[in-house]
């Protein structure tokens, strides 16, 4: 008997997800561990390891496509087997893809929801129906002949206006606009012009660099460079979390300067005596007790009511290829320096590696941004959704500074504080800035603590 | 000191058209050339081999006479002779080229031209002294390149490079050419057609390795069946050594012998002399100029063009270069250089080539479809007596698009042109398809091929499926 492979849950707050990549084909023999497939959720991208053993025998479930958790994706069994008509429905939430062969009148489109619409933390979540695509764009009112014209020529029929009954193109308006719009005029090589028709790219649209201002291939594959394609989910995720929280947060901003000279020195001496601790986990410890102090910065509100956190659930934003992701250090301050070490190294590594499992990335309560490796001055950074403020550290940099009443060359770092306006005062946030320089500059306080 | 609009250091195939480009667009030109006008590829390169090779061709046919119905006796050559054709060949187009810098009031400086500054440029005769200072808004360098001599080629008079060979006037009767490449083969081809004994040594794994596969195949075979040279690839010749009237050397175990061994393992740009850290230009780690698509160098009013640059080792794609280097200079509108350069190598048979290779194109990732076709099927070639070899197409698959084009066979270096021309306006193998050809003629065949592209062939049996 076949068995069944499904989208499986990976976190607790993980509601769909879509296949990026097939890693194994149908008719492919599959293994106990061996990983089928890749999926990507609104957090992460993660491969999937198969539970069974025997071979592929169908793919239920194309790359791409976004559907609920446990919506069966193939069968493993043995080669020859006779796969059920209709899929098991494991996932009760929504109808499960159905096989090609038995599709032409079934909708199983269904399930699809466009790529866009994500799960959005703190929104009021809308019915499924609501969010179904409509079939492309909206219908075109076009004549056969009109439609085979446009074609023909390679453009796009949706800038011209039809003067049929109801609006409807017909031909006589496609040559009007091809008219209007120099068609005639217009040199594309055949190859180019082959291309064009292919990719769907409107040739009156296309800019051209050929000789007497002919269009080449050269330039069809620009214009196809250029078309805009969807974004990742981490990047369309980042988007709507970005743009939700600058636009509804009234953010302000505190700037410090840590002079961090003895802290390099010191952990210099820390390094030789095997003891290695990196400079961001000084400022996350540091962050950590300034947390534990000014309850209100780990505190989370959405215009009405405050919710003042008992623990420091401490998010650091790490880049990773073509996207950030925020980590999550659980219960930080009741954790040692070595602890915290530990722990972050370890979620870093899953971050770069793309191991990160949606319930690491959720529940932050503060975020510390570090672009010290980026040689910048300074950066203003926008506070996580759900948070009341997040902390920008930019290079430490050898700088003229006061010290002892003179100036001296000091390694300077920057640390910028962004924070919502509607619950955290300036007083505030100038203190809590000010706290976490005073920690980083405590040469005493780290003793004790490493 | 004299002042010029545009200054051209080099007059070869690239240099000289540069020179007439720009004086057409009225620029005051000076051309600066150390030895002859025509540079390599009139002196001592394209034209000169292709004067004996048109010997050496046709003895090699009338050897061969008999098939055809004629006999002309028992053929025979005399290489001084035919050295001396080609020496009033080189004379009379040099002469021509003369006329033209004339013609066109380029001022002619006998040379080396070296930088003093940007815009300033001395030229040396050849006792080394001063004979002229330029001043200059533009340059363009075309300095061209040499063959390499590397250091472990021992010295003697039995080892010859291109150049060194064509001042014999007597054909060794035995020859090593040292490197698979055109020159090489070229040279190999035309001494085997008049009786000597020819080896070949190639280190990569072929011969022309950068060619079509396809088209390498079919050259090697007839250069080892019907032209008996040796070709040995895969190893380098080791421990060479030069003795009175003997040259010898290691191919693996094997000791390889001859009277006489040229070397053609590649070409070194020429940028001696030109004293370009005085303008602040420096040369990559091969020694060339690195310019841009529009063969400008770093420096913004100093161009470079043709080997020494680095592009592509052809004569046609210097003068193209040098025009567009000149055009760009005067007039305000700049254009690149020309990316599409048909080769033709002078081989028996002759190769074609232009655009990508069946293996460059699936090295691309490209979904490719491929069209051939054989002389032998075509009926001019049969008449003719010329059946060796055919031409291929490789195509898009997506598109139909014409992306390269090869030749191997009789007249294929002249057949190349139709091709280059099709590649470059992107015309697709059904447009070649539906091209009328006339009848009965070589150039047929590229029509045949773009037929064969769409399994349409009307010469050739259907495949089976």
């Amino acid at each position: 008997m076949a068995q069944v492979l499904i989208l499986p849950k990976l976190g607790q707050t993980m509601e769909e997800g879509a296949i990026v990549k097939w890693h194994k084909k149908e008719g492919d023999p599959v293994k106990k561990g061996d990983i089928v497939f890749e999926i990507e959720t609104d957090k992460a991208a993660l491969e999937v390891e198969s539970f069974f053993e025997g071979t592929l025998l169908k793919i239920l479930l194309n790359e791409g496509i976004t559907v609920p958790v446990n919506t069966p994706v193939g069968y493993v069994g043995q080669p020859g087997e006779k796969l059920p008509d209709a899929p098991p429905t494991v996932a009760p939430v929504a109808k499960p893809e159905v096989p090609k062969a038995a599709a032409a009148s079934t909708p199983a489109r269904d399930v699809q929801r466009p790529a866009v619409e994500m799960p959005a933390v703190g929104r009021t979540p809308k019915p499924a129906a609501v969010e179904l695509p409509k079939a492309g764009p909206s219908r075109l009112f076009i004549s056969p002949r009109a439609r085979a014209l446009v074609k023909k020529c390679v453009i796009d029929a949706t800038g011209i206006r039809g003067s049929g009954p109801d609006g409807r193109i017909i031909e006589k308006d496609v040559q009007n606009y091809l008219d209007s719009h120099g068609y005639s005029q217009l040199r594309i090589s055949p190859a180019a012009k082959k291309l064009a028709a292919k990719e769907g790219i409107d040739i009156l649209k296309v800019k051209a660099t050929g000789d007497g201002g002919r269009i080449m291939v050269h330039d069809v594959e620009r214009a196809v460079a250029e078309k805009p394609k969807a974004m990742s989910k981490m990047r369309q995720v980042i988007a709507r979390r970005l743009t939700e929280s600058f636009s509804s947060i009234p953010h302000f901003y505190v700037s410090v300067s840590v002079d961090m000279t003895d802290l390099m020195l010191f952990r210099q001496d820390l390094k030789n005596s095997g003891k290695k601790f990196t400079v961001t986990d000084f400022i996350l410890e540091a962050v950590t007790l300034s947390l534990v102090e000014f309850p209100v910065v780990n505190s989370y509100t959405d215009g009405t009511s405050v919710s003042l956190r008992s623990s420091v659930q401490l998010g650091m934003a790490v880049s990773v290829t073509d996207g950030l992701v925020v980590p999550v250090i659980r219960n930080a301050e009741i954790l040692s320096m070595q602890e915290l070490h530990d722990i972050s190294q370890v979620l870093a590594g899953k971050a770069r590696e793309g191991k990160l499992l949606p319930d690491d990335m959720t529940g932050s309560t503060f975020t510390v941004s570090n672009m010290g490796m980026l040689d910048v001055d300074n950066f203003n950074a926008i506070i996580n959704p759900g948070e009341a403020a997040i902390l920008a550290v930019a290079s430490t940099k050898p700088t003229p500074a006061v010290h002892a009443g003179q100036i001296k060359i000091r390694q300077i770092m920057k640390i910028t504080l962004s924070v919502d306006h509607r619950i955290v005062d300036g007083a505030v946030g100038a203190a809590f800035a000010n706290s976490v320089k005073k920690k980083l500059e405590d040469i005493e306080l780290w003793k004790s603590l490493t | 000191m004299e002042k010029f609009d545009v200054t051209v250091i080099g007059g070869g195939p690239g240099g000289y058209p540069a020179a007439i480009r720009a004086a057409q667009l009225g620029a005051s030109v000076a051309l600066i050339e150390k030895e002859e006008l025509g540079g390599t590829c009139l002196n001592w390169g394209c034209i000169p081999t292709k004067t004996l090779i048109a010997s050496s061709e046709l003895f090699h046919r009338m050897k061969h006479a008999d098939t055809l119905g004629l006999s002309a006796g028992k053929p025979d050559f005399d290489y001084a002779a035919m050295s001396k054709r080609k020496d009033a060949v080189v004379n009379k187009l040099k002469a021509g080229i003369g006329m033209l810098m004339k013609g066109n009031g380029v001022k002619v400086f006998n040379g080396i031209g070296s930088f003093v500054g940007r815009n300033r440029i001395s030229v040396a005769g050849k006792d080394g002294r001063e004979i002229a200072v330029i001043e200059t808004s533009a340059t363009i360098i075309a300095t061209g390149s040499e063959s390499a001599m590397p250091g472990f080629i021992p010295k003697g008079d039995c080892i010859v490079e291109s150049r060194g060979f064509l001042g014999l006037t007597k054909l060794p009767s035995s020859l090593i050419v040292l490197g698979g490449g055109v020159i090489g083969c070229e040279f190999a081809c035309m001494t085997a057609q008049l009786g000597s004994k020819v080896t070949v040594v190639e280190m990569l794994e072929d011969i022309l390795i950068t060619l079509d596969a396809d088209i390498r195949r079919e050259l090697r075979t007839n250069m080892e069946k019907n032209l008996g040279i040796r070709v040995l690839t895969g190893k380098p010749l080791e421990k060479i050594a030069a003795g009175k009237g003997k040259v010898s050397g290691m191919f693996g175990d094997e000791k390889i012998e001859a009277d006489m061994m040229i070397v053609a393992i590649g070409r070194r740009p020429v940028t001696k002399g030109l004293a370009l850290e005085k303008v602040g230009i420096t040369t990559n780690k091969a020694g060339f100029i690195p310019v841009d698509e529009f063969c400008r160098t770093s420096v913004a009013t100093i161009y470079a063009i043709g080997d020494v640059n680095g592009g592509i080792q052809l004569a046609h794609a210097a003068t193209s270069q040098g025009i567009t280097a000149a055009e760009n200079i005067c007039s305000k509108q700049r254009k690149k250089a020309e990316r599409l350069v048909p080769s033709c190598i002078f081989t028996s048979p002759e190769i074609g080539s232009v655009g990508l290779t069946e293996q460059a194109a699936r090295e691309k990732s490209l979904n490719v479809k491929i069209g051939k076709f054989p002389f032998a099927a075509l009926g001019k070639a049969m008449a003719s007596a010329e059946d060796r070899g055919f031409v291929k197409w490789v195509v898009d698959a997506s598109t139909d698009q014409l992306l390269g084009a090869h030749a191997v066979g009789a007249h294929a270096t002249e057949l190349i042109s139709e091709a280059a021309t099709a590649v470059r306006a992107e015309l697709t193998a059904g447009e070649i398809g539906r091209t009328v050809h006339c009848h009965p003629t070589f150039s047929e065949i590229w029509m045949e091929a773009a037929h064969a592209v769409h399994g349409e062939c009307i010469h050739a049996a259907p495949k089976r499926k």
